[in-house]
């Protein structure tokens, strides 16, 4: 099934139906228009969600990247430099194992691991039962920004709306600058586009600008950020636009 | 490998829509998949095939995939045109930021039962 997994798609489906063709259509045989998106269902609780999130006040927010390119470092210091300013919560997807809970959970703040199972996404369903944990853990029915950090996968999550306000894609500097290019749906679908682990460009061949010009070619929208969890180079723009988040979030607290 | 769950998901609304109409069979299905949707269309045929043989009211099934296109808007001139393929940059000002829209759904529009 998936592109990657070296199973023989070599069928090309070339179906012109230029032959005549008996459907067998019998006096029972009835068509029926639909129009419905595949995606409804998980749409519909995903706005349930986010109905949820903001009558808690929460601002929610959707990590997507490739497996490896910092999510759980960045969340690690992004709650140490927020402590006790916003109240941060965690909603961990993973295959398998609490490994990233875990870590979350020494920085002290609430956290709920999903484990999928083999899934490479999260859905909205999961998020509806992860928050509801969330929920019960000390803390965690008191939060200003709910992170959702999903399985690292470039392609699958892009497709599914779990209710987030933003959407924010990670691309570090050992994968390359053409991911944009590449996996252009998780790009075209967020709001901001974070280049992780800038201190590795003096060893690896990762033109920034080059970069942020194609993601910004597929979504000019996109608000570009380049940081370093390990140095903080760069991470005041991302603590900036958290703050904001918050704050457009909570305007009398401001 | 996601298409795997969006086919299990097509078929559970085929099963319902059989059930509402008192129907025992779907003949034909056609969905729509947008460039712009993230599905890999050989992946979403290959899934149908698999998971379609599993359930009597699907078995037999054929799918009709077909690929609406985006319209893609000029944040310079505001041109807008429709394409399956990204344009490289606007047919009117060639400004190459485009704002795509739309293209992103997947939709089941038509089933045949009997």
């Amino acid at each position: 099934m998936c592109d990657s997994c070296g199973c023989d798609l070599t069928h090309t489906h070339t179906h012109d139906h230029d032959h005549d063709h008996d459907h067998k259509h019998t006096p029972n045989s009835q068509v029926i228009e639909v129009h419905q998106n595949l995606l409804a269902a998980n749409d519909a609780i995903a706005a349930s969600n986010k109905a949820h999130f903001e009558a808690k006040g929460i601002v929610a927010i959707n990590l997507i990247s490739s497996p490896g390119s910092g999510k759980t470092t960045l969340l690690e210091k992004t709650i140490e430099r927020l402590k006790g300013s916003i109240r941060i919560g965690v909603i961990e997807g993973d295959i398998e194992t609490d490994r990233d809970a875990q870590r979350i959970r020494a920085k002290g703040v609430p956290v709920i691991q999903l484990t999928t199972g083999g899934a490479c996404h999260l859905d909205a369903a999961q998020i509806h039962k992860g928050f509801h944990l969330l929920e019960h853990e000390p803390g965690g029915d008191q939060l200003d920004i709910l992170f959702i950090e999903n399985v690292g996968n470039l392609v699958c999550p892009a497709t599914f709306d779990l209710g987030e306000h933003q959407r924010v894609v990670l691309v570090s500097v050992p994968e390359g600058p053409d991911k944009p290019s590449k996996y252009p749906k998780a790009f075209i679908s967020s709001q901001v586009f974070v280049i992780s682990k800038t201190d590795l460009l003096p060893y690896f061949d990762f033109p920034v600008a080059e970069a942020r010009a194609d993601a910004l070619h597929l979504n000019p929208r996109l608000q570009v950020m380049d940081l370093s969890s390990t140095t903080g180079e760069g991470f005041d723009a991302w603590i900036d636009y958290l703050t904001s988040l918050h704050g457009k979030n909570h305007p009398k607290a401001v | 490998m996601h298409e795997m769950s969006l086919v299990q998901g097509l078929i559970d609304q085929l099963v319902a829509l059989a059930a509402e109409h008192d129907k025992q069979r779907i003949l034909t299905v056609t969905v729509d998949i947008g460039p712009l949707s993230g599905v890999a269309i050989d992946s979403f045929q290959f899934a149908f095939d698999i998971l379609s043989k599993e359930n009597d009211l699907t078995s037999g099934a054929s799918l009709t995939i077909i690929n609406s296109p985006a319209t893609y808007r000029c944040v310079q001139c505001g041109y807008e045109e429709s394409a399956s393929v990204r344009p490289d940059q606007c047919s009117k000002c060639q400004e190459n930021l485009l704002i795509p829209e739309g293209g992103d759904a997947i939709t089941l529009n038509q089933v045949e039962l009997e």
